[in-house]
């Protein structure tokens, strides 16, 4: 249940170093689109030098490799094999990049690593329950710079140009008992834009978000950690249900059913997973 | 007052001789053209054996290197340098050549009579008929002439030199009985070259995240409350902090009483905003604080003397809760260096950073834990600029480390639910991460010394690796 997904170069030795230091529940070490041809090699050689020394108390670690018709999709997913890491993060994921990522690891006679499928073109946008329903699949995150640009239109800070592709996606990863995963706020500098676009991921019931800053984790994490009123509610949600043994009751004049009491034990666990102060 | 417009007429007239001690203060900074104005008069007049008290030494004093190399300097007394000429003492410096004090330290040796000058040099930027001086008016308006306060009062004979005749100045800050002669000149510097600290809030992550846990522990501490004083650095994360605070004041409706020593945009907006009652300013920082000092009553120009003099029991950092500093280096007994590297060259020095750690009710250092794949955190450091008793709290990237000496904060935190470690095991980490630095600066031929503000030899300077 990680809130926040925290894309670090592959190829920047700091950053990688210091990936436990920025608070991300998750970080995506990004060999596509962050590291340019040159630094390629680079990115792959430092991140396995550094996981395989630094494996105490980091974060749950994801690789963006590079999409599956590209050439260095191979060396990627090479420079992989044996690292303690949690999943790969696919671009331009589709049912036919997963299926040559399923059969690249069969090849070598390897078990697949996990998946959080980017989703950044229109026709990933229409596929999305069959690419979430794909067994390797862990969570659906969206690629929104990509996706805009596919579209031909440009972003804006409504984020209009995205609104259906968010809410398709949530739709889609629910439907598939999976995680989604919102596209992360662009503007490194802009922390009235950065709130608003979290409000937003929040709104559409995104279960977590990306970043691509450091210093967007915080606002990221607060934003998807249930707030103490919203715990209290819970509480006493599931506390009023407890003492009647009832699906079905009100409380301060509100109907409470199954779905809501089901929200409300989600609440208490996120916030437990989370830190929020619980009795 | 009749002005010289003459520097060699008024060194005539002045008789300086071979072994003069002169003095100059700082507040312009990398902008200043006034040392150099000065040192070319005394280099042309080949006056050797010289004993300078200036508050600050930057790379624009170029003269006063040419000076050095020549062998005319005895001695050096400074709060703070960087440059070429601190490059200088660091490789060719002579045992004592160069003297290191703090703010406080210098105004308390001035009146003392520990800093004996004979000539006070004081670049003014605007000056009345009768000797009255501002730093509020005038090309190169500065600000605050806080460092220059006790050289006026004490010296033998003072000397403003200005760009700048009025007929009248109201409000002066240097007051015309305490001047014996004012010399005018075509400029005595640049202001904007005042700006040359960091001066901008640090947006690096790992001082974001640094500055975040400071604002935690002021928290946790319960710091941030109705007449709270509070002091900070100019350094990146010290004004993220400060930047951070001002949204907290904000949010929570708090007012400080006062925010003081060297003052920056960050703090004229918190004036403005009503948030803080005073500003007391040693140093304007930029050109904002200028401005605010001229327009704003509160917004108050103190002397060093009555910023951080240890024997003045009225100096406004006696009654500071917190101070937020920076550090080159840190050990394990929580001394801090601030004045050289781990190779000995001279990169700074205290300017008020002993005088706040020691006053302050809490004395905070915010540094990254590693810095350029250098641990920050040594066995002990190359050079003790303020000693680890007057040190609090370390507050880095990977933990924050309370002093042992103060178990009254440890146990306020450990109520609170805030998570510390000890500075040892934070040292550890950061070994674990890039390995313990192989070699440490040898100390063998001392180039001079930090003296403590109460005017103790501190620690020894040596010649760098």
């Amino acid at each position: 249940m990680a809130r926040s997904y925290l894309f670090i170069p592959g190829d920047v030795p700091r950053m990688l170093q210091n990936m436990d230091v920025f608070e991300a529940d998750a970080v995506i070490v990004d060999f596509e689109d962050a590291i340019a041809t040159h630094t390629k090699d680079e990115a792959r050689d430092l991140t396995r030098a550094f996981i395989t020394k630094h494996h105490e108390n980091l974060p749950d670690i994801y690789v963006r490799v590079n999409a599956v018709e590209h050439d260095d999709f191979m060396r990627d997913i090479d420079a992989l094999f044996g690292l303690d890491i949690t999943g790969i993060v696919l671009p331009k994921a589709d049912t036919h990049a997963l299926k040559r990522y399923r059969e690249t690891f069969e090849k070598k006679g390897e078990h697949p690593l996990h998946l959080i499928a980017l989703i950044e073109t229109p026709r990933a946008c229409l596929d999305m329950l069959a690419i979430a329903d794909y067994p390797l699949v862990r969570a659906l995150m969206l690629g929104g710079e990509d996706l805009t640009s596919a579209l031909a239109t440009a972003r804006t800070n409504a984020r209009t140009e995205i609104a259906t592709a968010r809410g398709l996606m949530v739709l889609a990863a629910a439907a598939a008992g999976i995680d989604s995963i919102d596209t992360p706020y662009p503007v490194v500098d802009h922390p009235e834009g950065l709130q608003a676009d979290i409000a937003q991921s929040v709104a559409f019931g995104f279960s977590a978000k990306a970043c691509i800053h450091p210093n967007h984790v915080d606002a990221v994490n607060r934003a998807f950690t249930p707030s103490q009123a919203a715990v209290d509610e819970a509480r006493r949600i599931l506390a009023m249900h407890e003492k009647t043994g009832s699906t079905r009751f009100s409380l301060d004049g509100n109907m409470i059913d199954k779905p809501i009491i089901e929200r409300a034990k989600n609440v208490i666990k996120q916030a437990g997973i989370h830190g929020r102060d619980l009795p | 007052m009749k002005p010289y417009k003459d520097i060699a007429h008024l060194f005539d007239d002045l008789g300086i001789r071979h072994g003069a001690s002169l003095s100059f203060h700082h507040h312009l900074r990398n902008g200043d053209a006034v040392q150099n104005l000065v040192l070319d008069e005394v280099k042309r007049r080949n006056l050797k054996a010289l004993d300078l008290y200036p508050s600050a030494v930057f790379p624009v004093h170029t003269t006063l290197l040419s000076l050095l190399k020549a062998g005319h300097i005895k001695r050096l007394t400074t709060n703070y340098l960087n440059g070429p000429v601190a490059d200088y003492f660091a490789t060719h410096g002579t045992p004592d050549m160069l003297r290191m004090q703090s703010h406080g330290g210098r105004a308390r040796a001035i009146i003392e009579g520990d800093n004996a000058i004979d000539v006070a040099f004081i670049a003014a930027p605007a000056v009345d008929r009768e000797g009255n001086a501002t730093g509020l008016e005038g090309p190169a308006a500065c600000g605050s002439l806080g460092y220059a306060m006790e050289d006026v009062k004490h010296a033998s004979t003072v000397v403003l030199i200005t760009d700048t005749l009025v007929d009248r100045l109201d409000g002066a800050q240097i007051i015309g009985a305490d001047v014996d002669h004012v010399l005018l000149v075509n400029s005595i510097g640049d202001a904007t070259g005042i700006l040359s600290g960091t001066l901008s809030l640090t947006r690096d992550p790992i001082g974001v995240k640094i500055a975040r846990t400071a604002m935690r522990l002021l928290d946790a501490l319960d710091v941030v409350n109705d007449g709270f004083s509070f002091q900070s650095g100019a350094g990146g994360i010290s004004l993220r902090v400060v930047d951070m605070l001002h949204e907290k004041m904000k949010r929570d409706h708090i007012r400080a009483s006062f925010f003081s020593g060297g003052i920056t945009a960050y703090h004229v907006t918190m004036l403005e905003s009503g948030l803080v009652e005073t500003l007391y300013d040693v140093q304007c920082f930029d050109l904002e604080a200028v401005a605010s000092l001229k327009r704003n009553a509160n917004h108050i120009a103190i002397s060093a003397d009555r910023y951080a003099n240890p024997r003045n029991d009225a100096r406004v950092i006696a009654t500071l809760d917190c101070v937020i500093l920076g550090a080159t280096e840190i050990d394990t007994d929580f001394n801090v260096n601030v004045t050289t590297d781990s190779h000995n060259t001279i990169i700074g020095g205290s300017g008020g950073h002993s005088d706040t750690a020691e006053d302050a009710g809490l004395s905070i250092i915010v540094t990254p834990l590693i810095k350029g794949r250098i641990p920050v955190i040594k066995d002990r450091v190359t050079t003790i600029t303020t000693p680890g008793s007057t040190i609090d709290v370390l507050i880095t990237e990977r933990g924050v480390a309370v002093n042992p000496a103060r178990s009254d904060i440890q146990t306020r935190l450990d109520k609170a639910g805030f998570s510390t470690t000890s500075i040892t095991d934070l040292m550890r980490t950061a070994h674990a991460l890039c390995g313990v630095p192989a070699t440490t600066a040898r100390q063998v031929n001392p180039v001079g010394f930090v003296e403590s503000r109460h005017g103790k030899r501190l620690d020894t300077l040596y010649t760098k690796e």
